[in-house]
């Protein structure tokens, strides 16, 4: 008896050994949570959190820094009182590990996620999100100030709001960028019309104005870029869906479509255009261009410090600007302007504390916690010149750069303005920005009105495959694979391919905004 | 607690001998217990769990809160093209990584064996095992890099020849290549050790018999090392073939993209995008039974091969 | 001794070329990504680094190392891999010893219960929910329990009991030591080499596991290092397909920065890589000569 007992003493000790391991293991992830946070506990005399305001959980994009630890967080912290522990999705494959996480019952208080209207509406239909439409009625003033109505009602999903907007804040993304530096060695001007770009990017590949030789490349896109900004505004084509007599018309199936693909189809038998564009990767084209071989490429203005960068380490003499809205044989132009959300914020229904989700919400969209959330603190963060935010570095960069990450909706009349301080960061990137966004006139903006169309459910499962066979197709047409001819074939094969379903859906949401 | 384990042992045996072995072994039946609740804890209740493929399940009704459907669900797996798709995927990784990486490491082992310098023959052993340790997320890492059609050098040797950048992590036609290709550089390596501890088992005075009966080398490789090998070689290739349907699921996931689904979606990344990405609990555990059941009948049938032809089990 | 042939100088040749080739193939992706992790970035995304560094620096690697996320998810690896190994290692132990006594009854049906979840599995799905339901989600110790006993490391130290002496044990028995004092005072003592193999297999499952943290792992804060990895590495052109917006363009990882991360990842590994070649290899034909 004696040798059990003490058999079961040993047994028990064993067993205690393994879980107290186990419980360090469990604890020890929350204690380095605590200590995460402690570390960036300030010395400012400010409201520390209230005991009765609960702690919040919150759940956001990816981003290469700690969120618990960047001084937005505790800004936040700060000013609204609440303790918010944040959470980040992967990078890669985000979507899948959200699901993963909403059906783990998991008790985020707000999620925020890139703004993808199949998954939101689908979230919503399946009673995963709480309805939001009382919650801000009652608790949230600063965020019915701040969000326009026209993007809460594009988030409605049967007539009930589920989710808080961050709206887009800029509206052009991308052009064409040219070395200046060659047009001046060439004697030439920015082109303004297509035939003047046709003639500058003659003269590129005949003078070789870069030396490059038998690498020398006019104008280099990428293979899935068939659709080349700004190209695409001269022939009235801008966005992928457009206004032809009142109706909305994807561009393979608009008359301008033909002239389009004839102009560029042009270019690139001429040899203006990338000869091996098809098998051009994003990064390939960028390399290119880059590295001083191609004249002009299609970029977002994003991508501009990369390869400004890299470009003057190799040709220091290099110079580049965007070309302005080029006008096409019948005098239209311009460029696609976006609309819509970046990010949704919503709060799921395993949420336990969906008011405070919603107060702590309104709380940060109050104008001026917003404002310092935003651009920071004037004198520190920025200063006021000529009527504009110009970042004070390198604080603004550690210190808000990754703001936009905290934001759970915006003030919409305002951030665009704001948000433009970011972009003053890099000063080539701010010019060429600029150049595109706030010099190009109001009538060359051309308006994506389905930016803020409300979910659909044709549109949003099939549009993007219409795009991508329409976008291979004219890849095709441009490289020569395919002939004009069969033309009307495609098009009845890209009506029968779901593009019938998605006009006739879009087309009637569209009747009702007039 | 005694009461407890007579129970047991009546329960287990009635013959006095044994009935005396287990009483005079209790502590070594209680040595077992945690061993017994992490078997039926961790092992046999997800086995329990397949019965959800039978369902509609619900994942906040519970396996009792949820609807039974009968096969529902692997009818729908016969009728789906995209399950065709992934399993014709699997087979094609797998039969590639098969066919191409499983003869090499016999083919290193051979070429150590005749290495004489101990210093070289050391020094490539410690190489080419390096990578065996690790990680997938580290391997997919370092080919991202090296293979980027920004940069990255293979590309950039492609280059200096005029060739064209190629990326071969969204390439259709060349993802499965990729799997292959990585897969092979982490192992292979390490998969020789076996072989090459096979070869040292091999009597000496063989070959000091083929010298004399004036073999070459080569000769002796052909005569005397691989024969020598055949048992091991039979062994881990039925081993290898019971995997069959495991073309690389950790690896495949920390390396493909939306791009390549087409060519690279195997069993086990499908399993996981579409029950936990996408919720179909129920379909994806029936795509797991199926793959179980498969691997289950592949690993029976080996055994019984190896049973005839080797005589002994594989396990 | 023979008299070595042309046919033979070709041959060694021949084998010296292929195995040479084997080890640069082997090296060379790690010397590239350890070069730009050490290049400046404008020479990388120009395609000048190759073999060696161009622009020499330390800011990328020190920017990684001291990267507050870095630390935490290598802390908390270590954190999984100590006590995941000691803790798997002991069960194993415990459970290995009853099932080597084959005499015993039930052990042989322990043992085929064992075996038979080598063959046949529940699949990720029904895994996932046991989990669910145990209320490990965002918990370590789903990364820990589930794979606490590997059947393949089971069988390999329960034949190594097999094949002690049972002399041993015996003598011990007479002088009325019971299984459990046997085990910690004679067993285990004897069994060092074998369970530092066994030791080191599981390490290294613990370690470079990525598939079990990225199913039930929530919280930044509980990130084991190779799932911090892999959402540094991956490919800005993989991920190109999602349509990102200027902010994110503005803040993607720079690759010299990504190509500092996996160099740093693998250190951990290069720094026991002499103790896991010279146990693993036993461990390997224990397994293969045992199994």
């Amino acid at each position: 008896m004696q040798k059990a007992y003490k058999l079961m003493s040993v047994m028990a000790m064993s067993a205690l050994l393994v879980t107290t391991m186990a419980a360090c293991a469990g604890n020890n992830g929350k204690n380095n949570e605590g200590s995460g946070n402690g570390t960036n506990g300030g010395t400012e005399a400010t409201a520390k959190p209230d005991a009765e305001k609960p702690g919040l959980k919150r759940l956001n994009v990816w981003q290469n820094d700690d969120y618990n630890a960047y001084p937005v967080a505790k800004l936040l912290e700060e000013k609204t009182g609440y303790k918010v522990q944040y959470d980040m999705l992967p990078q890669d494959k985000w979507a899948e590990k959200l699901n993963l996480i909403m059906s783990s019952g998991e008790a985020y208080d707000i999620v925020t996620s890139y703004s993808d209207m199949a998954l939101y509406s689908d979230y919503a239909q399946k009673g995963a999100l709480v309805d939001l439409t009382p919650l801000i009625e009652e608790f949230g003033p600063n965020i019915k100030a701040a969000i326009k109505p026209e993007s809460m009602e594009a988030l409605k999903v049967n007539g009930k709001l589920y989710a808080i907007p961050t709206t887009v804040t800029y509206e052009i993304n991308s052009s064409i960028l040219i070395r200046t530096d060659w047009l001046d060695k060439l004697g030439l001007s920015m082109p303004t019309t297509t035939d003047e770009l046709t003639n500058v990017l003659k003269q590129f590949k005949e003078q070789d104005p870069g030396g490059n030789g038998d690498r020398n490349v006019p104008l280099t896109i990428k293979g899935d870029q068939s659709m080349i900004d700004n190209l695409v505004g001269a022939f009235g084509i801008a966005n992928t869906w457009n206004d032809v007599d009142g109706k909305l018309v994807s561009r393979v199936m608009d008359p301008a479509y033909k002239d389009y693909v004839a102009y560029v189809g042009s270019l690139y038998e001429q040899g203006l255009i990338d000869r091996e564009f098809v098998a051009n990767k994003d990064a390939t084209a960028k390399e290119k261009f880059a590295s001083g071989v191609a004249g002009a490429i299609v970029v977002h203005w994003a991508d501009i410090p990369a390869i400004s960068d890299s470009l003057t380490k190799t040709k220091p003499e290099a110079k580049f600007a965007f070309i302005p809205a080029l006008k096409g044989p019948n005098g239209e132009a311009g460029f696609a302007a976006n609309a819509g959300f970046d990010r949704l914020t919503y709060v799921p229904k395993a949420s336990n504390n969906p008011e405070e989700a919603i107060k702590w919400i309104n709380a940060s969209l109050e104008t001026e916690t917003f404002k310092n959330m935003a651009i920071g603190v004037e004198g520190t963060h920025y200063n006021v010149v000529d009527g504009a935010y110009e970042p004070i570095q390198p604080i603004f960069t550690d210190e808000r750069n990754l703001a936009n990450n905290y934001m759970a909706g915006t003030d919409e009349e305002n951030y665009p303005q704001y948000w433009q301080a970011r972009v003053r960061k890099n000063p080539v990137m701010f010019e060429a920005f600029s150049f595109l966004n706030n010099e190009t006139a109001a009538e060359a903006k051309i308006k994506n009105v389905l930016g803020l169309a409300p979910y659909m459910q044709q549109y949003s499962k099939t549009n993007q495959q219409l795009g991508t066979m329409v976008g291979d197709y004219t890849v095709k047409l441009i490289a020569g694979a395919e002939s004009i001819e069969g033309l009307a074939d495609f098009q009845s094969k890209f009506m029968s391919s779901g593009g019938e379903a998605v006009s006739k859906e879009i087309n009637d949401w569209y009747a009702t905004t007039k | 607690m005694s009461k407890r384990n007579e129970g047991e042992g009546a329960l287990l045996g009635t013959g006095g001998r044994r009935w005396k072995l287990i009483r005079g072994n209790l502590d070594m039946y209680l040595l077992l217990i945690p061993g017994l609740i992490f078997l039926l804890l961790f092992k046999y209740t997800p086995m329990y769990g397949i019965i959800i493929a039978f369902q509609d399940f619900n994942i906040f009704g519970g396996i009792s809160g949820s609807e039974w459907v009968g096969t529902a669900q692997f009818e729908r797996l016969w009728h789906s093209d995209e399950f065709l798709q992934v399993l014709i995927n699997t087979l094609l990784i797998s039969l590639y990584k098969i066919t191409i990486l499983f003869p090499i490491p016999i083919v290193i082992a051979l070429m150590l064996n005749e290495v004489r310098r101990m210093f070289f023959k050391r020094t490539i052993q410690t190489i080419i095992y390096l990578p065996h340790f690790l990680s997938w997320v580290i391997i997919s890492g370092l080919f991202l890099n090296i293979l980027s059609p920004s940069g990255g050098i293979v590309n950039e040797i492609i280059r200096s020849f005029g060739g064209e950048p190629i990326s071969f992590f969204t390439d259709n036609g060349l993802f499965r290549s990729l799997v292959v290709f990585t897969a092979g550089w982490k192992e292979i390596g390490w998969n020789a050790i076996v072989f090459i501890a096979a070869i040292a088992g091999i009597e000496q005075e063989q070959y000091e018999a083929a010298a004399i009966d004036g073999a070459g080398r080569i000769r002796q490789m052909w005569s005397i090392s691989l024969p020598g090998m055949l048992p091991t070689i039979v062994l881990m290739f039925i081993l290898r073939i019971g995997s069959l349907l495991e073309a690389g699921t950790e690896q495949i996931l920390t390396m493909y993209n939306p791009l390549v689904y087409e060519s690279g979606d195997v069993i086990g990344t499908f399993v996981y995008r579409m029950g936990l990405g996408q919720q179909d609990y129920s379909f994806s555990t029936a795509v797991g039974l199926f793959n179980s059941a498969v691997g289950f009948l592949l690993i029976v049938i080996g055994n019984m091969l190896s049973r005839k032809f080797l005589n002994r089990s594989i396990w | 001794m023979y008299r070595r042939t042309a046919k033979d100088f070709a041959l060694d040749g021949l084998i010296y070329v292929v195995l040479v080739m084997m080890g640069l193939i082997t090296l060379l992706p790690f010397v590239n990504v350890f070069s730009k992790s050490i290049s400046e970035e404008w020479a990388i995304l120009a395609g000048q680094v190759g073999i060696f560094p161009v622009g020499f620096q330390l800011d990328t690697m020190k920017f990684v190392v001291t990267n507050s996320q870095f630390l935490n998810s290598l802390w908390i690896s270590v954190l999984i891999t100590v006590i995941g190994t000691l803790a798997s290692l002991l069960i194993t132990a415990l459970t290995a010893y009853p099932l080597s006594k084959r005499e015993l009854p039930g052990m042989g049906i322990v043992i085929v219960l064992f075996i038979f979840t080598m063959m046949f599995n529940g699949g990720i799905i029904p895994n996932y929910l046991l989990i669910r339901e145990l209320g490990l989600i965002n918990n370590l110790g789903s990364l820990i329990y589930p794979a606490l006993i590997s059947v393949f490391n089971l069988l390999v130290i329960k034949s190594y009991f097999e094949s002690l002496p049972t002399s041993l044990e015996e003598s011990a028995k007479l002088e009325g030591a019971n299984n459990f004092t046997i085990l910690f005072r004679i067993i285990l003592p004897l069994s060092g080499p074998v369970l530092a193999t066994i030791g080191l297999f599981y390490a290294v499952q613990f370690w470079n596991d990525y598939f079990h943290p990225m199913l039930y792992i929530n919280s930044s804060s509980l990130k084991p290092l190779q799932l911090y990895l892999q959402d540094i590495v991956m490919n800005a052109d993989t991920s190109s397909a999602l349509d990102k917006s200027a902010d994110d363009l503005m803040n993607v990882p720079a690759e010299g920065v990504r190509s500092a991360t996996v160099i740093a990842s693998t250190i951990p590994i290069l720094l026991v890589y002499p103790f896991l070649q010279k146990y693993f290899i036993k461990g390997v034909l224990i397994g293969s000569v045992k199994g």
